[in-house]
């Protein structure tokens, strides 16, 4: 009779024990404190979509510090438009307006990314260049009326390209900071930060989130990642790399585990228009005027996140050896590259991050 | 009693198996998510509709404007196979069926994410 008792309570043991390892008792954020995770997303800047990650006690709370994120973002999104002007600030609009008219006075922070770009276009040796709007504007004007017009979608021709180039010498750019002005002194140059803007932004609101106290996130501008602290949990963010094959049944090449790092990737299978069967994606290349057709896509792990957009383009705007050779000189960089042909390159040091 | 009878064996046996196959289904439970998927679509920050995954459903999404975003329920995921806007990365984008995954179609305000269900062990992605 005995070893029947005995038997029974050990069977009721095991079930006790597979109660146990039910997700909820072992939820460790039901365990640890009252925080819930909670995501907001916002599609009004940058013309792309923002996602915040986030940790907090109450949905309000989060909506709360949420509103004040996206604030911060508009106002990044309002200084960097080149397209519309805003009431009662100067923005790039204002600077390519007065071009070669004046010099504009500007907000600190527009100093700051100016500044900042010019950095970036020195260390890439110009692949990087904020001075190339009057290029860029060519290929946005043609791209927007092949994707409104696909049977009607046409290329710039190599005249008006190469007119245009002759303006984008980032020599023009005067930054005063003592008088708090930015003059481009070519009246033809126009600046256009879409290879740096959006990273240096969340850089700058990632900061701003720390300062409101919150230290565990994940903020999303576009794909410009950065990942801060880790979950709740303790565990590192899992940052996905989208495979460029949209057919493929894997929508990721690579994960990345993310604490305290930035992710970004400039690829050419999102934003492009198609000309006689073959698609031309956004990113133009300085040195040829056109868009880049080396690698299929480029990501870039880095602290900051303004550095890793401005290396993810100027990268991009590589071939994947001259790329490779150019990561290897800097440090606390890795990348990674999806060649044309689907296949993987990584920098030296990757390994640390991938999954 | 000292020895084991055939029939204490036999509840041994039983007891055993059937803790194994509790065990078992709440392993796979928690796999797959104890709560059926839910996608919700929203336009312009509002909640439009709410549609369960285990269900099969077409809806031609209409805004105010005439513009419009063609979602189809299916084999528990969520995809967008029809819009009207010119970009087409919300029709290009992969079907959905975790938490974390959305769909969004910048020209109309939509957002297509899932409720409950399983979550995707990516957090965020870069594009």
């Amino acid at each position: 009779m005995k070893k029947r008792i005995t038997a029974f309570l050990l069977g009721l043991g095991i079930l006790l024990l597979c109660l146990l390892m039910d997700t909820r008792t072992w939820d460790p954020l039901r365990n640890q404190g009252k925080l819930t995770r909670y995501t907001a997303t916002f599609l009004d800047v940058f013309d792309t979509r923002t996602e915040l990650v986030g940790y907090a006690k109450t949905e309000e709370e989060f909506t709360a510090i949420a509103e004040k994120i996206k604030e911060k973002l508009m106002h990044y999104h309002r200084l960097y438009d080149i397209y519309q002007s805003y009431e009662g600030i100067n923005n790039l609009r204002t600077i390519n307006e007065q071009a070669g008219i004046a010099p504009v006075e500007v907000d600190t922070e527009m100093i700051d990314l100016l500044k900042f770009a010019v950095e970036m276009q020195e260390m890439t040796s110009g692949k990087v260049n904020i001075a190339m709007g009057s290029v860029l504007a060519i290929w946005h004007r043609y791209r927007e009326h092949g994707v409104e017009d696909p049977e009607d979608a046409r290329l710039p021709s190599l005249g008006e390209l190469e007119e245009a180039a002759g303006h984008t010498d980032p020599k023009a750019l005067i930054i005063d900071e003592a008088a708090g002005t930015a003059y481009l002194a070519d009246g033809k140059m126009s600046l256009d930060v879409g290879g740096i803007g959006k990273g240096y932004a969340v850089q700058r609101t990632a900061e701003y989130i720390k300062e409101l106290g919150m230290e565990n996130f994940l903020l999303s501008v576009g794909g410009n990642v950065y990942a801060a602290g880790t979950k709740a949990d303790g565990s590192h963010w899992t940052v996905g790399i989208t495979n460029p094959d949209k057919d493929s049944r894997e929508p990721y090449v690579e994960t990345v585990k993310a604490e305290d790092i930035c992710v970004v990737t400039s690829g050419d299978y999102q934003r492009y228009y198609t000309v006689d069967g073959k698609n031309y994606c956004h990113i133009i290349d300085p040195n040829t005027n056109f868009p880049a057709e080396y690698v299929s896509s480029v990501s870039i792990i880095t602290k900051d996140s303004g550095v890793a957009d401005a290396l993810s383009t100027a990268v991009f705007n590589m071939p994947a050896k001259e790329g490779k050779a150019f990561i290897e000189t800097l440090e606390g960089v890795e990348a990674m590259w999806v060649l044309k042909d689907g296949t993987l390159q990584y920098s030296s040091g990757f390994s640390v991050y991938a999954q | 009693m000292k020895k084991t009878g055939k029939n204490d064996l036999l509840l041994i046996v039983v007891l055993l198996t059937g803790a194994l196959i509790a065990g078992a289904g709440m392993w796979f439970a928690r796999g797959t998510g104890t709560l059926d998927g839910v996608a919700v679509v929203t336009v312009d920050g509002e909640v439009y509709g709410r549609y369960p995954l285990k269900e099969t459903w077409e809806e031609r999404i209409e805004l105010a404007d005439g513009s419009y975003n063609y979602l189809v329920i299916k084999d528990g995921k969520a995809d967008i196979l029809e819009a009207s806007c010119p970009d087409r990365i919300c029709v290009n984008h992969r079907p959905i069926e975790k938490g974390n995954q959305s769909i969004v179609c910048l020209p109309n305000k939509l957002i297509v994410t899932v409720e409950n269900g399983e979550v995707s062990q990516v957090d965020s992605q870069t594009y």
